[in-house]
């Protein structure tokens, strides 16, 4: 009997009158060290499934029929009791918000204390060494120390890994890991993942990892359901599910993830996006049909059936599709936006250092740290330049310097041809008329109180030109035609919108003033692949009617390679290398930037990675 | 009632006015500010009215404020740390890119975002003013004695209490009424201007 058995779990809903099926017939076996990849955009019931394990669903949710079972325990009817004495020492849970997880006003040192008393470590200095132990485990340097430590003063991935070390300490058979390196960068990325396969090894553990990343679960699982809409659509042995997918929703998640080798095809986008729980009661039959790019005669009648096909996958959809025919054609996409013309740039960078000053005590000097060294760069007329590398680069800053957010030390900062690091009114304005610059992170850029229209109008109020309504009015229809929001959406505040949605309103807004210069800072980070897809589109369609240029800052190569024509890699506060992207990664000169390509799970699903720990930890 | 508007408007417009500036820009005017309103936070409230009443003389204008001036650092504490909290948002660096000044950002990016907290101090605040204005007309510090107020109700029934309890009990319930009906109204007030929580009611429907 395998370690955990699900069969034919359906989980239901009571949204007010309406009662959903959140899960559909889910039924999957993992045996004893074995990983389960569970892939899927936010909203496919991937996290739910995650729940089941702990029964902590939401108020209203409850399985309508089906078993899962632990070890033969059956986990959906185990009185509460039993249940707290499995959670923690038995099945462990990896979360996805590191920093989050941890309470920030406990040390680490009490946090862990704590954990191992429950575990039923007995004596304190016992627990003590336990401690040390496993944060050892887990390669933090100097355990000791950290013991003292809170969770605000590491990093994130720090945080991941002191989590890590609390899943393992109990010597778990079954690890839940919810995206754990999905707030991470690449690098990090790579080293947790490394880790956990490491530790999943010495411990013998089995693993469902819940992820949103088709590439990185086929490097990490042994098998992999994908699921959309509360459906599992494809199911089958890992590196062969991405090596050959068969359902049309698998096909578009794989292809929307740009490719960092070989060819560079067009992205292709899916209509609209996942839909919502309540949406789910009104979908007759095969879910994702909406959606789907074949959409076929045969597959709107009754409900699709998981059919075995001959390349060991399952799929669930009708015959014609699963056994590979139908399949859209894939395009090319258009080498990346170069300079269009041959004028003097139109933003420059001379040499530019930007130092951070923390005032010491009264006495004692302060301390400084240079965030940005040197750096000289320049985006010339309808440009895509890309700057990558790992948080705490130094990336950020350069994008807050060159919109004037922030002022260099030293250096000069042209936008064209006006030295914008000097204070005056001239170089305020020269600077508005020219770049705009779109925030990372939507929610938090959007005031919440403003509706669309007036968000995107927001800087013709700014304008000294009073604009009249009609005119305001006029030019909102223009932006939301341009960034593809239907015209009913102007009357909608942010909080009515979804994340790509928002993203769109983000860029609108930036555009609202016709800028030369967009500067994107991890503009898509937050966003699922195939909003992702949408947004990256709509940046190549806005460079090809409006000739803008765009300044990309992303810890994702993929997409850098995908969008920008020119790339600079930043390490420290310093340009490491630096040059046309297809040359970089095709052929990197510094070690840095090679390791960084490395990190990324490459496109072939059977090629080694993640590296070995201390290949990744070595850099 | 007018003293409860007047006077809880001028100690929020006060209050209001001075947490955006320290909250917004912060650095020596922020501690300027801050260090005024500890000061004048550690005076006892009721202690330093009754000073002021004594300063400024007896009066319903002299009593409203009185309130104002005592008043005004409850707004300005609270209201500045949430103004703290909405100038770090990403919004606000956008409007300034969009080319707003620092007077437009305040009153278009930064005062509609804490308007919901202002609008419960507000009203928390209309119902202290009552309690206030009662317990200086009680003493005999506000109104003249034979001008109708809840205060000098409760003065006057006092002496017969024994006799004739209602004369007390009526005033005070009036009091106690009026001061949740703010509070209420607060809360409806802060929930139907909210566009965030008016989006979850929506979905929950």
């Amino acid at each position: 009997m395998s370690l955990i058995e699900a069969k034919d779990i359906t989980l239901s809903a009571q949204i007010g009158t309406v009662s959903v099926d959140v899960l559909r017939r889910i039924t999957f076996s993992l045996e004893k060290g074995e990983t389960l990849g569970l892939v899927g955009e936010s909203g496919a019931g991937k996290s739910m499934i995650g729940r089941l394990f702990s029964q902590l669903l939401p108020p209203g949710f409850a399985v309508s029929s089906g078993t899962l079972t632990f070890d033969g325990l059956d986990l959906i009817n185990l009185p509460a009791a039993k249940r707290r004495q499995l959670l923690g020492k038995r099945i462990a849970f990896v979360p996805q918000e590191p920093m989050t997880a941890l309470n920030p006003v406990l040390s680490i040192g009490s946090q862990f204390n704590e954990h191992l008393q429950r575990l039923g470590v007995r004596g304190a200095s016992r627990r003590r060494e336990l401690a040390i132990q496993n944060l050892a485990d887990v390669h933090l340097p100097e355990p000791k120390s950290l013991l003292g430590k809170y969770p605000h003063q590491l990093s994130g991935g720090m945080c991941q890994r002191v989590l890590i070390a609390m899943a393992f300490a109990g010597d778990p058979a079954f690890v839940v890991a919810d995206e754990p390196t999905t707030a991470l960068d690449v690098m990090t990325q790579a080293r947790i993942m490394a880790l956990i396969a490491e530790m999943q090894q010495l411990h013998g553990t089995a693993m469902v990892l819940i992820t949103h990343d088709l590439r990185l679960a086929a490097h990490v699982c042994d098998n992999i359901l994908v699921m959309y809409a509360g459906d599992v659509v494809e199911r089958g042995e890992a590196a062969n599910l991405l090596a050959d997918p068969r359902h049309p929703y698998t096909r578009s998640l794989k292809r929307a993830n740009p490719t960092l080798s070989g060819k560079r095809m067009l992205l292709p986008t899916l209509p609209d996006q996942m839909p919502g729980l309540i949406e789910f009661a009104n979908l007759a039959g095969c879910r994702f049909s909406s959606r789907c790019p074949v959409n076929a005669d045969d597959c709107r009648g009754g409900d699709p059936t998981m059919l075995k096909i001959d390349n060991g996958n399952e799929v669930l959809c009708v015959p014609a599709c699963a056994s590979g025919a139908r399949d859209t054609i894939q395009v090319e996409a258009p080498p990346a936006p170069t300079a269009s013309g041959t004028e003097a740039p139109l933003i420059e960078l001379k040499n530019v250092s930007r130092r951070f000053v923390s005032r010491g005590k009264w006495f004692a000097g302060g301390s400084s740290v240079d965030a940005v060294r040197n750096v000289s760069l320049s985006i010339h007329q309808g440009e895509f330049v890309g700057i990558v590398g790992e948080s705490g680069s130094g990336k950020t800053t350069v994008a807050r310097m060159i919109t004037g957010l922030d002022q260099p030390t030293e250096g000069q900062i042209l936008v064209r041809g006006t030295d914008s690091t000097v204070q005056s009114a001239e170089a305020r304005h020269e600077r508005l008329e020219t770049l705009q610059m779109i925030f990372q992170d939507p929610q938090s850029a959007l005031n919440p109180r403003r509706m669309v229209e007036s968000l995107l109008a927001q800087a013709m109020e700014a304008d000294h030109r009073n604009h009249s309504k009609a005119e305001r009015a006029a030019r909102v229809s223009e932006l939301l035609s341009e960034i593809g929001m239907p015209p009913d959406s102007r009357r909608r505040f942010p909080s009515q919108l979804s994340g790509g949605q928002r993203q769109r309103i983000n860029i609108g807004r930036a555009l609202c003033v016709a800028p030369k210069v967009l500067v994107a800072d991890e503009i898509v980070s937050g966003l699922d692949v195939s909003v992702q897809a949408q947004i990256l589109n709509l940046l190549l369609r806005l460079r090809a009617e409006l000739d803008i240029s765009l300044l990309l800052i992303s810890h994702d190569l993929s997409v850098v390679r995908y969008i920008c024509s020119r790339v600079l890699v930043m390490h420290q506060g310093v340009v490491v290398e630096s040059g046309p992207t297809e040359k970089i990664f095709a052929d990197p000169q510094h070690n840095y930037t090679r390791t960084l390509l490395a990190a990324v799970p490459p496109d072939d699903a059977s090629a080694p990675w993640p590296p070995k720990y201390e290949a990744v930890e070595a850099a | 009632m007018i003293v409860a508007i007047v006077a809880s408007t001028g100690a929020m417009v006060i209050g209001v006015t001075l947490a955006h500036i320290a909250g917004y820009f912060g650095g020596w005017i922020d501690s300027l500010i801050t260090r005024l309103v500890d000061l004048w936070m550690s005076f006892p409230p009721v202690v330093l009215s009754l000073i002021l009443m004594l300063g400024l003389g007896v009066g319903v204008s002299n009593v409203i404020l009185a309130i104002i001036l005592v008043d005004w650092t409850r707004f300005c504490r609270v209201v500045r740390s949430d103004v703290l909290v909405v100038r770090q948002r990403d919004y606000i660096s956008a409007a300034h890119l969009l080319g707003f000044g620092h007077f437009r950002t305040l009153t278009r990016e930064v005062l509609p975002s804490v308007m919901p907290l202002i609008i419960t101090m507000m009203t928390l605040e209309m119902g202290i003013a009552i309690v206030v204005e009662a317990i200086l007309s009680f003493v005999g510090m506000s109104v003249e004695a034979d001008v109708s107020a809840w205060g000098v109700m409760v003065a006057d029934a006092r002496q017969y209490m024994y006799q004739s309890a209602w004369g007390l009990i009526f005033p005070v319930l009036a009091i106690t009424i009026t001061v949740l009906g703010f509070n209420l109204l607060g809360d409806g007030l802060r929930r139907t201007l909210d566009p965030r929580l008016r989006q979850q009611r929506h979905t929950a429907a």
